[in-house]
């Protein structure tokens, strides 16, 4: 697994496209930090933590729809799937290459914690529970995004499955539909929804049932990719 | 031994394989051909557990290549139909990787020699001629020193003097090993083969020794495939 684990993250490191999007997402991520920082005027990184589910929906999902759709397109899937590993070893070393460039892309957001301490007194343990939140939401989120690419062979349409997905269980607790929805299914549903998990760890609190979710959430669509690449059709 | 079983596959409603049947024995260099869209590739893909038939069984040494996929894939060495590569890999780079998941460091180096790749071990595959390309993948699939190797169409697209060179090789190759061989090029198989097999329109229509006479293999071919 160590192996596959390495290619997959040299692919990253050594390839523009994995830069490019590591790029985009610090500017997008530190300008819309800063950009109201002043006239907040506390030194609370809680508005990067609330925006960054929405930032890591479309670029997490971009940097992994390749994952097996270009495999698929350019046939090196065969290759792959002919080697002696099995299917879980694949699905596993690529989801823990993606997560720990994921991982890199959020050291490239180091520069608020930093700026806030410079600045103010910002909550140390608050901004460490936030970002242990950040790292098992983007390993449900590129689970996710993994099984897509690995239904499609088109990369544009792993993104857009993925993306939609992603949103439609990010919105599925949310207050907008109690007004379509009796309240007590709303809340009900909120318990599926990433963001209501997520939102724990904003509160600094490590809440277990949190972290069964997102280990549960991410295991479930590992198991589907591993389903779909053993279907052999 | 290799045992395809009344193996059928469908792809949707078109039948790709229709209840093709043969075994191979230790040692056979079988030249599998057909003409294009007649089932090679699809049967190449069977026998490695790429795909699963839709009816039938496929045996090597009696076991599955669907359910103990990892014991029989370690026995085959698989050069598939174009012969995929990770483009933007250095040749280096890319066989350590498959040595590295075969577990074979020993015969990296003679393998080196042997497919001629030594001048382009650092050279990136996407800049490699398709001679080389093909050389590279014929190493991939030699690694691990499997008793089986599966070369779906390998000498596809190169010229005249490097499809001799891989012939070369196949044919020490097919000394210890057992090759399936599949093509298009008839007199390759007359040059490499020791029996032939003909499948045309996804069924087997000829099954036997490799024809003593030169150019027997094309006349039986044309006979056969309308």
């Amino acid at each position: 697994m160590v192996n596959l684990f390495k290619k997959e993250l040299s692919y990253y490191f050594n390839n523009p496209i994995g830069y490019i999007i590591a790029i985009l997402f610090a500017v997008f991520a530190n300008f819309l930090f800063i950009k109201d920082l002043f006239l907040r005027g506390d030194s609370s990184m809680r508005p990067f933590f609330d925006i960054l589910p929405w930032l890591f929906l479309i670029f997490i999902s971009a940097l992994t729809m390749r994952i097996f759709a270009e495999e698929r397109r350019v046939n090196t899937i065969e290759v792959l799937l002919t080697l002696p590993i099995s299917e879980t070893t694949i699905v596993v070393a690529k989801l823990f290459a993606l997560l720990i460039f994921s991982g890199f892309i959020l050291l490239l957001s180091l520069s608020i914690p930093l700026t806030l301490m410079a600045i103010g007194k910002p909550h140390l343990l608050e901004i460490i529970m936030a970002y242990g939140g950040v790292f098992l939401l983007s390993a449900s989120f590129i689970s996710v995004s993994i099984f897509f690419s690995s239904l499609a062979k088109n990369q544009i349409v792993a993104f857009l499955c993925s993306v939609l997905t992603i949103f439609l269980l990010m919105v599925v607790g949310g207050d907008f539909l109690a007004f379509f929805i009796p309240r007590f299914i709303q809340e009900n549903l909120n318990f599926f929804s990433p963001l209501y998990h997520y939102s724990n760890f904003l509160k600094g609190l490590v809440d277990l049932r949190s972290v069964v979710y997102f280990i549960s959430f991410t295991m479930l669509f590992v198991f589907l990719t591993v389903i779909n690449l053993e279907k052999r059709e | 031994m290799i045992v395809l079983d009344k193996v059928s596959k469908f792809f949707g409603e078109k039948k790709a394989l229709d209840d093709v049947s043969f075994k191979v024995k230790e040692g056979e260099i079988i030249g599998f051909v057909g003409p294009n869209g007649a089932g090679k590739t699809t049967t190449m893909r069977v026998i490695v557990g790429y795909l699963k038939p839709t009816a039938g069984e496929v045996t090597i040494d009696e076991k599955n290549p669907i359910d103990d996929r990892i014991d029989v894939l370690k026995q085959i060495g698989y050069l598939a139909e174009n012969n995929p590569l990770y483009l933007e890999m250095k040749v280096s780079e890319y066989l350590n990787f498959i040595t590295s998941i075969k577990d074979d460091r020993e015969n990296l180096h003679s393998l080196k020699k042997q497919t001629g790749i030594e001048e382009i071990w650092q050279s990136k595959i996407e800049e490699l001629s398709r001679g080389y390309k093909q050389r590279v993948g014929l190493a991939a699939a030699l690694i691990g020193d499997p008793k089986i190797l599966i070369l779906d169409e390998p000498t596809s697209g190169l010229d005249p003097i490097e499809q001799e060179k891989i012939r070369n090789l196949i044919k020490t190759l097919g000394k210890k090993k057992t090759i399936i061989l599949s093509t298009h090029i008839l007199p390759e198989v007359e040059d490499v083969a020791t029996r032939v097999i003909i499948i045309d329109k996804g069924k087997i229509v000829y099954d036997g020794a490799k024809p003593k006479r030169r150019g027997e293999v094309e006349r039986l071919f044309k006979r056969l495939i309308k």
